[in-house]
């Protein structure tokens, strides 16, 4: 029973670093159309940023998300209002490239600029964590959690709050339409690509501080987070929540099975993704389009 | 046809070009609406009227000519500069944000105002379209046709424009429907706001407005009075099968 415990909230510890990478990636891809292949570099910037700011300046890691938050932002506006929006009308095939071109130029950055070597981010209180009895809750990846949490409500209450928020809506929905009532769509596409940039960089933040990072790390993080939002399904925040914890725990879960290793766990979620596909195309809590 | 008394025109359009990749579509087209006149537009299927009523607000970009607004050009002018300076287009297929509520579509309407009177046309526009009073909560998309062209109607008359485009105002819907829409339509040009009200159902359009333009492969074939279009040889035989 504990181990089922132990399991459970290692794998929801998990899924808040999945839900942090998934709810940007998702945002990007329904608003926009785009499946953001260069996602992944854009969380291991954010992971740098706090890795920099940790060992010049010696901040505390968590106080550097909102410092990763901003310079993604900015980025990410620059970008698709420079680049990406040349080609938001053209097929998906295009967009695939360019954020694929866009992945290779920003790793590479990173590369020339960090170099190759693992860097890590640990504070005084990596690898402590909050102790229940038999049951061991490391203290980064609960905040961790939280954060990711957090950043989802943040972003819940841009989209569902705001007129910024009623603008990229509009723009999902009707960009003709969305025209005709005013809105200037080169500037709510580069909000829209800013905050999914932003988030990204708060996840990379987080994801400093549990593993050591490479300029090439962020890879998987593409594919998960592609993974997670398909699970919880596309177009709502809340949707991309339950997937990045689903993910998690299915992964903690897979890691359990006698004989199987983290290899095996990306098998086991791939094909739950692959099964939801299959039996609920519009994911866990999505809506058919 | 203009005397010297005669106010500036609201919109003006000289020898207006315009085309897809495709090829062109609009040839030279010569257009005025006076403030707070009704005018209609129509012509056949393919003829440019969506074209036409593309460019004017900013979807669909101008090849030559010249558009004015006020005295002011506004060629080729973007579309959220022109919904500024008023003019509101209510597109074909209505095109409302149908996963989102009536109340946020009318809302949108408003996007680029800062005033504090935005509650109050909300009201107004309820007032024009009762039926709409008890559905702001519900998706857009999930109304009857009718209902969702009063919504685009009223997501237009939120802007506050000086100038209104209507296109296809008619399709699809039932002549109960359309005669109470047209009604409300020329209630808010007694209001004074210019219409242009695009058509393919002609006798609809000419019954409603003072003035006329007909559209002939993205040529003015005949322009005039309501009346006297409606009463034209052509016109009769061409598209009211008289």
């Amino acid at each position: 029973m504990a181990d089922f415990v132990q399991l459970v909230i290692l794998g929801l510890l998990a899924g808040g670093v999945y839900v942090a990478v998934g709810v940007g990636f998702g945002l990007v891809w329904g608003v926009l159309n785009i499946v953001n292949l260069a996602h992944g570099s854009l969380v291991i910037v954010g992971g740098y940023l706090t890795w920099q700011l940790f060992t010049t300046l010696h901040l505390d890691p968590f106080l550097t998300l909102p410092v990763d938050a901003v310079a993604l932002f900015v980025f990410g506006y620059a970008l698709q209002r420079g680049v990406i929006n040349r080609i938001i009308r053209a097929p998906l095939l295009f967009t695939f490239l360019l954020t694929f071109g866009l992945n290779l130029i920003v790793v590479n950055m990173l590369l020339l600029i960090f170099g190759s070597d693992f860097r890590s981010v640990t504070p005084s209180y990596s690898g402590q964590g909050l102790e229940l009895g038999s049951i061991v809750i490391p203290y980064v990846r609960l905040i961790s959690l939280g954060v990711a949490i957090a950043l989802s409500a943040s972003l819940a209450f841009v989209l569902n709050r705001t007129r910024t928020g009623l603008a990229i809506n509009a723009i999902a929905a009707d960009r003709d339409a969305a025209q005709l009532v005013g809105i200037d769509l080169r500037h709510a596409y580069a909000v829209t690509y800013g905050l999914g940039a932003a988030c990204a960089g708060v996840a990379g933040g987080l994801i400093a501080m549990i593993q050591a990072i490479t300029p090439t790390a962020g890879e998987p993080y593409t594919l998960q987070a592609f993974v997670v939002v398909i699970l919880g399904g596309l177009g709502r925040v809340s949707a991309t929540v339950v997937g990045g914890l689903a993910f998690g725990l299915v992964e903690a879960f897979g890691q359990s099975i006698p004989g199987s290793g983290s290899v095996f766990a990306n098998a086991i979620a791939f094909s739950l993704m692959v099964l939801v596909l299959v039996t609920r195309p519009q994911g866990l809590l999505g809506r058919l389009r | 046809m203009q005397n010297a008394s005669s106010p500036e025109p609201l919109l003006k359009v000289r020898g207006l070009t315009a085309g897809f990749d495709a090829g062109p579509v609009l040839f030279g087209i010569d257009l005025e609406v006076e403030p707070a006149a009704l005018v209609a537009l129509v012509g056949a299927n393919g003829a440019g009227k969506s074209t036409l009523l593309g460019v004017l607000s900013g979807l669909v970009p101008a090849a030559g000519g010249k558009i004015s607004l006020a005295g002011a050009d506004v060629t080729n002018e973007r579309a959220e500069s022109l919904v500024r300076k008023g003019v509101a287009h209510v597109p074909q297929g209505r095109r409302l944000f149908g996963t989102m509520s009536v109340e946020k579509n009318l809302l949108l309407g408003a996007y680029l105002r800062r005033d504090r009177e935005i509650r109050d046309d909300m009201t107004r526009v309820l007032d024009h379209f009762p039926a709409l009073k008890d559905k702001l909560p519900r998706e857009a998309g999930t109304l009857s046709g009718g209902e969702q062209q009063m919504v685009a109607i009223g997501r237009g008359m939120m802007a506050r424009p000086k100038l209104l485009m209507i296109d296809e105002l008619s399709l699809g819907l039932a002549p109960k429907v359309v005669d109470h829409l047209i009604e409300v339509v020329r209630e808010i040009n007694r209001e004074g706001t210019a219409l242009i009200l695009v058509e393919q159902d002609v006798l609809v359009a000419l019954d409603a407005a003072d003035r006329a333009y007909v559209l002939q492969n993205g040529k003015v074939a005949l322009s005039g009075p309501a009346g006297e279009v409606k009463n034209d040889p052509g016109v009769r035989k061409a598209y009211l099968g008289l």
